[in-house]
């Protein structure tokens, strides 16, 4: 048994954290949630005092890499990173090689996952054969095996018409389409934002509207087949405005945002760092305030990482030749308390909701709660602390986040799973 | 130019000094070249100016001579130990035919000789005169090359640890030479 | 004096100080001089090695770093990575491994990757110079630009540029304006909307068209190069259109006569395209004085940086 004492209890249905102390037996079941518990004999205790219980992340866009970039990351790796980042939930992206792309493929990915990770690892499949955007994936297999979304990740469906028969198909078996909005022959090679900093860096600019047009274009085809649309990684003003209007319309549509959009702009990617090059790329101040307000104004559903590891020899090329993507699992809860929390721009239960609650509803599962008879997945953290992210700090196999050498307000203590 | 405990400063010629310096220069020149094909080639920035003095007293004396400009920073053997002063480079400036013609490089100060090698380098680069001698306002010993001048108007005694400053009103609003110890 | 130290490499404009900038023009001239005499040679860099690292082929520049680096006794290496095996990221860092063990002391690179030469001075000792980079920077061309109109500007400040062409991917715009505008000299740019970019800097004023590029009354016209290969992404319909709408030719020049304006570009000229063969003839054309000034910068900056010694 262990008793968690003297913390408090934040939840996504109270601004203010619920002083609380938490019993969780060797099953790893709460066995108890009371204002105080007094510990039995052989009952070792946390103390928690000043400290504050949160219930587990959840986070719908993880990049594990195994199988077949394990240089990168391994789902062993990419666990200890998520449970190091109060993450203890997340959906993989079907981007491995081979890609997830048929009922088998899901089995044996959930095959291993069962064998190395202690948190939920769930496991989207492709929307099309090898993501290649040209015929249908095996999604009846797919569904079968429980995989909770389809998406090609990064890659974009071309073709409109083959979106479409993506959409009706998948709506046949209740599932999730999930699209990362991107126009690749607005994109091309673009590096950076398109504007005043692609201009003065001389990179090649991915402008707003690759993203824009592809998010309509994306809606307005699961507004006509009536499928679920899930939109990652929005990015822009113009994106919120449209996805907004779309909820209004009645569009069954969903979006998340990352934590570097909301926080951070081109102008970090001074000196050329591909510390910052992210798909899609940090965009304006403007873009970020709009983000911000769409999360908390409901318009914008989740937050998530987009934890995408490469190693540094990658990451550490010229910009625009280096890959796109960061690591996230370990860094989100920081960035968002020191940004958000702390500062007072939304509280603790705005944040448990976009990041741990309403993910998991959007893939139909049941939010996490602290509470008795519950399975323990919540995160002991210390709003005093300081967490400097370093390459040791770091758990994941990647230690390439625009938060390196930084030190972030709060420190998570432990995650219980 | 105020002394402090490590340092002083002993004034070594006047402006008056100078003047008889560059006579004896003058004279001495006269003499030995005659009605040769003369020419003057000052190293910058001093040299330049005891040139145009020497070269401004024969004028006077009824014989014309140009005066030529050398900037040796390109030719310098220190370059690499150039320190946090950037050497600023000044236009070499040898408007005569060099060939057949008798050039008295100057310098104020001669020391080490590795200057006037440097000279002789760049000045090898514009021409190949028929002589070359040199010319200098203080000859304050130490060589470290076998370069010795030809004209030399006062020879001074010094230490390694000195050093001699030359003033000249039309580089430095000043006049005289200096001799600066520092302990 | 106080803020000019010695620099170990020259990766853009953006981060010279007046006075750094300064410095470069005055001792360009002396060695600008240099050329005059028979021997134009001076021993300043000898037995150092400077190694002409070229990702992208460039005949002038890379030429005119050898002729610079000649001139002052180094000795040159040429490395020349034809396009057709482009290197990729990867490599680039092994590269670079093998270029610091090669004990270069000068490091001129050409990369269409923007940022590239930053990079490689981060890994090396040696002084690197940025001879173009993706549409980033190519600072010795905005400096012999600038060198070059202030021989004929000597009163430069308050004079007018007109940039013609494509600025959105021109590294040269980019510099060259930059420069310009430290300067105090106007800098407008007239091109097809398609290639000048809304985010470009906003001290460059942009025109319709030569009518009010002309009623400006410019000092100087500096036609970019079109590059051809930009036809593939539609920029403007084609040659003969961009030709009629921007280029140069005897009707412009005449224009440009009346008004007294310099015409400059960075070669090598397409003939018949931003420019005509007769405009070529036109009197006050500064091009080739910006060949021989761009030797004469080069000397200037091979002279201005410091490469790390095992002192350090």
């Amino acid at each position: 048994m262990r008793l968690f004492k003297n913390g408090s209890i934040v939840s996504e249905d109270s601004p203010e954290p619920k002083r609380g102390d938490v019993l969780v037996d060797e099953k790893g079941i709460i066995q108890q949630v009371a204002e105080t518990i007094e510990g039995a004999d052989g009952t070792r205790t946390v103390d928690c005092s000043g400290c504050v219980l949160v219930p587990g992340m959840f986070d719908l866009n993880v990049h594990s890499r195994e199988p077949g970039f394990e240089h990168k990351e391994t789902l062993a790796s990419c666990a200890e990173a998520a449970i190091h980042g109060g993450v203890t939930g997340l959906v993989l992206m079907p981007d491995m090689a081979p890609p997830v792309d048929s009922g088998n493929l899901v089995k044996s990915l959930q095959d291993l996952v069962s064998e190395v990770s202690p948190i939920s690892m769930y496991v989207s499949g492709c929307l099309t054969k090898q993501r290649r955007g040209e015929e249908l994936a095996g999604f009846s297999g797919m569904a079968s095996r429980g995989a909770v979304m389809l998406t090609d990740a990064d890659h974009e469906v071309p073709c409109p018409d083959l979106l479409r028969r993506c959409m009706e198909y998948a709506k046949d078996f209740d599932l999730l389409v999930t699209t990362h909005g991107d126009t690749p022959a607005l994109t091309k090679a673009g590096a950076i934002n398109e504007g005043a900093v692609s201009y003065r860096l001389g990179l090649p600019g991915i402008p707003a509207i690759s993203q824009e047009i592809a998010l309509e274009r994306d809606m307005r085809v699961a507004q006509h087949t009536g499928a679920r649309l899930h939109l990652q990684q929005v990015s822009t003003a113009n994106g919120v405005k449209s996805i907004a209007s779309a909820k209004e319309e009645g569009i069954n549509v969903t979006c998340e945002v990352s934590p570097y959009h909301l926080l951070l702009t081109e102008e970090d990617v001074e000196d050329y760092n591909t510390h910052f090059k992210l798909d899609p790329p940090l965009r304006r101040q403007s873009d970020c305030d709009a983000l911000v307000q769409g999360l908390i104004d409901g318009t914008i559903d989740a937050i998530a990482s987009n934890h995408a590891p490469h190693t540094e020899f990658e990451k550490s090329s010229d910009f625009a030749t280096a890959p796109f993507g960061v690591s996230g699992l370990e860094t989100t809860v920081l960035a968002i308390f020191d940004h958000f929390i702390s500062r007072e721009v939304f509280g603790w239960d705005l944040f448990i909701k976009k990041y741990s609650a309403d993910p998991r509803r959007i893939v139909k599962l049941e939010p996490v709660k602290i509470a008795t008879g519950e399975k323990s997945q919540f995160f002991v953290f210390d709003p005093n602390g300081m967490t400097t992210i370093s390459r040791d700090y770091l758990k994941t196999k990647s230690p390439v986040s625009p938060f390196l050498g930084k030190t972030l307000k709060g420190e998570i203590r432990e995650t219980v799973v | 130019m105020s002394d402090t405990p490590d340092i002083t400063t002993e004034e070594i010629l006047t402006s008056q000094g100078i003047e008889d310096a560059i006579a004896v220069l003058a004279a001495e020149i006269v003499s030995r070249c005659g009605d040769q094909n003369l020419a003057f080639v000052g190293v910058y920035t001093r040299g330049v100016t005891l040139a145009r003095r020497v070269a401004d007293v024969l004028a006077a004396k009824g014989k014309d001579c140009s005066v030529g400009t050398l900037d040796i920073s390109l030719y310098r053997d220190d370059f690499d130990n150039r320190g946090r002063d950037l050497p600023k480079l000044n236009s070499s400036n040898v408007p005569f035919e060099l060939e057949g013609t008798r050039v008295i490089l100057f310098d104020e100060v001669i020391f080490t000789g590795r200057t006037v090698r440097a000279a002789l380098d760049a000045l090898a680069d514009y021409g190949r005169p028929s002589k070359i001698e040199l010319a200098v306002l203080i000859d304050r010993g130490h060589r470290e090359i076998p370069v010795q001048p030809d004209y030399i108007g006062r020879k001074l005694e010094t230490e390694l640890c000195q050093y001699v400053k030359v003033r000249f009103l039309e580089d430095d609003k000043k006049e005289g030479v200096f001799l600066v110890t520092e302990k | 004096m106080s803020d000019l130290t010695p620099r170990k490499d020259l990766l853009d404009i953006a981060s010279l100080s007046l006075e750094e900038i300064e410095y470069i023009f005055e001792n360009a001239a002396p060695f600008k001089q240099l050329f005059q005499r028979s021997v134009k040679k001076v021993p300043t860099l000898r037995g150092k090695t400077v190694l002409n690292l070229f990702y992208e082929p460039s005949t002038r520049t890379s030429s005119s770093f050898e002729v610079a680096a000649s001139r002052m006794s180094a000795d040159v290496t040429n490395f020349t990575v034809s396009s057709s095996s482009i290197v990729k990221g990867e490599s680039l860092l092994d590269t670079i491994e093998t270029l610091q063990a090669m004990k270069s002391d000068y490091i001129v690179i050409r990369h269409a990757a923007a940022g590239v030469p930053g990079l490689v001075a981060k890994h090396t000792r040696a002084s690197v110079v940025n001879a173009g980079d993706g549409y980033h920077a190519h600072p010795t061309q905005a400096l012999l630009d600038s060198m070059t109109l202030r021989e004929v500007y000597p009163d430069y400040e308050g004079r007018k540029v007109v940039i013609v062409g494509d600025i959105l991917h021109s590294r040269v715009a980019r510099s060259t304006a930059t420069l310009f505008n430290k300067l105090g000299i106007e800098v407008g740019v007239l091109g097809p909307g398609s290639l000048v970019p809304e985010g470009r800097h906003d001290f460059m004023k942009r025109f319709d068209s030569w009518e009010d590029v002309f009623d400006w009354r410019p000092d100087a016209v500096y036609l970019l190069r079109v590059q051809l290969e930009r036809q593939e992404g539609q920029f403007f319909p084609s040659i003969a259109e961009y030709h009629k709408m921007y280029g140069m030719h005897s009707e412009r020049i005449e224009k440009m006569r009346q008004l007294g304006a310099y015409l400059m570009h960075p070669g090598p000229v397409n003939r018949g395209v931003e420019i005509t063969d007769e405009a070529m003839g036109y009197e006050k054309s500064l091009i080739n004085t910006q060949v021989e000034n761009g030797i004469a910068v080069r000397m200037a900056v091979l002279h201005w940086l410091k490469p790390e010694t095992d002192k350090d």
